[in-house]
């Protein structure tokens, strides 16, 4: 078997790229293919805390690379998905305890075993950024409809393009606030996806359940009513090939929302 | 009923969508953005641009008189291409002794400041235009009609591929 390696990269930080990664990987084990997250933000480990794990991990990718431990040993299964696993950072060491050569190798060997291999990149287009882009063949540009994300993203997209092993990235747009878009404080989907000229693969609307998801350690893909939850979902159906339409995320949700959207249709028709 | 009529306006008001305002901070973001991206895109400064504009008033200002304050050097993005628009407000084109002077002069002013005679000053402007434009050579086709009669105005755009 030879899985695919995804790098799910950014530029900026904050954006979500350590969410992005924990809901896809946890959506597509959920669908019952084999999984590896491989967090390579050395010295700023968060995958871990996002999954729940980080009470059981005993080895670090440093650990790996410097042979104090097989790459299995390394590797830390989720808690409800036995398809889920691992590889963490060393939160004590820096960018320069790995090589690209090394990340690669990792890589490469996990994807043999693997359906899908998510390396969890650092913020920056510096060496681990190098590092995280050096394994995979696809890449996952997360950015919100800001401005200084998608400058970065522009930048990002700018190295991926320059790089002969990576064949495909598309763009993941996070944290989109429909209200806001519709009183035109905020950037449409229509008009990053313009800018950047780069196909989508997913559309995260601001969800507060991602705080209460991250303080529980749950991806919020578990949750079947959170709307963020479901989107990653779609995200992953469509990295598996299905076309699966973007949410309509203009309709209103709320008790009061509802209401409200009753009276302005009554209104219209009078 | 002047009561119920302000009621329902204060209530409509409410449930009435925004309005589009053109000062919306969305088409300000999105302008600025547009803009930075392109010279992140072109690597072109905003100083290189500067000169570049500088350079481009001098060589055409011997053939055409213009208005320099409303010359105008933009970024269009059209799918991946991305175009500089040179938009130049023409006053009157020169005459023939007049540009004939205008390249006297200044190739004058190039033998006073260098050693070196320079053959045709207009290659060497074009050689600069060029080094700013990196590899690629940019086409810059010649205006072919003027609006002769003074004191008029027509904007001749010039496109050159970045």
């Amino acid at each position: 078997m030879t899985g695919r390696v995804i790098v799910i990269t950014s530029g900026k930080g904050g954006v979500g790229k350590t969410t992005t990664s924990a809901n896809i990987g946890t959506a597509l084990a959920k669908d019952g293919y084999k999984v590896v997250l491989i967090d390579t933000d050395l010295g700023l480990r968060n995958l871990d805390l996002l999954l729940g794990l980080e009470n059981r991990i005993v080895y670090t990718i440093v650990d790996v690379i410097e042979e104090r431990c097989k790459l299995k040993q390394a590797l830390v299964k989720d808690k409800k998905n036995p398809n889920l696993s691992l590889l963490a950072a060393a939160q004590t060491r820096d960018k320069t305890a790995v090589t690209a050569e090394q990340l690669k190798e990792i890589c490469d060997t996990l994807k043999e075993e693997n359906d899908f291999v998510l390396v969890d990149c650092p913020a920056g287009i510096e060496q681990g950024f190098q590092n995280a882009v050096a394994g995979a063949s696809e890449a996952i540009v997360v950015t919100t409809p800001e401005m200084s994300a998608i400058r970065d993203a522009d930048r990002i997209i700018g190295l991926l393009e320059a790089k002969e092993e990576i064949k495909s990235y598309k763009l993941l747009l996070n944290r989109v606030r429909p209200s806001l878009i519709k009183s035109n404080e905020m950037m449409s989907v229509d008009d990053v996806v313009e800018i950047l000229s780069c196909p989508l693969v997913g559309i995260i609307p601001e969800d507060t359940g991602i705080i209460t998801s991250t303080n529980k350690g749950e991806p919020i893909v578990n949750d079947e009513n959170a709307l963020a939850g479901k989107a990653y979902r779609n995200v992953a159906q469509r990295i598996l090939g299905e076309e699966v339409p973007f949410l309509d995320l203009d309709e209103p949700k709320g008790f009061m929302a509802k209401i409200k959207n009753a009276f302005s249709k009554l209104k219209a028709k009078v | 009923m002047g009561i119920l009529t302000d009621l329902y306006n204060t209530v409509a008001k409410f449930f009435r969508p925004q309005e589009e305002s053109e000062d919306a901070s969305k088409s300000v973001a999105t302008n600025r953005l547009k803009l930075v991206l392109m010279q992140d895109r072109t690597n072109l400064t905003p100083k290189i641009l500067e000169q570049m504009r500088g350079e481009l008033i001098d060589l055409l200002s011997r053939y055409v008189e213009m208005d320099k304050e409303l010359l105008e050097l933009n970024f269009e993005q059209e799918g991946d291409q991305v175009a500089l628009m040179l938009s130049i407000p023409v006053i009157r084109a020169k005459d023939e002794e007049e540009i004939e002077a205008a390249l006297n002069a200044d190739k004058d002013a190039e033998e006073e400041s260098s050693e070196e005679t320079a053959e045709n000053s207009d290659e060497m402007d074009e050689e600069a235009v060029n080094q700013q434009e990196g590899d690629e050579t940019p086409k810059v086709s010649a205006p072919e009609e003027f609006n002769k009669n003074e004191g008029s105005e027509s904007a001749e755009e010039q496109h050159v591929e970045a």
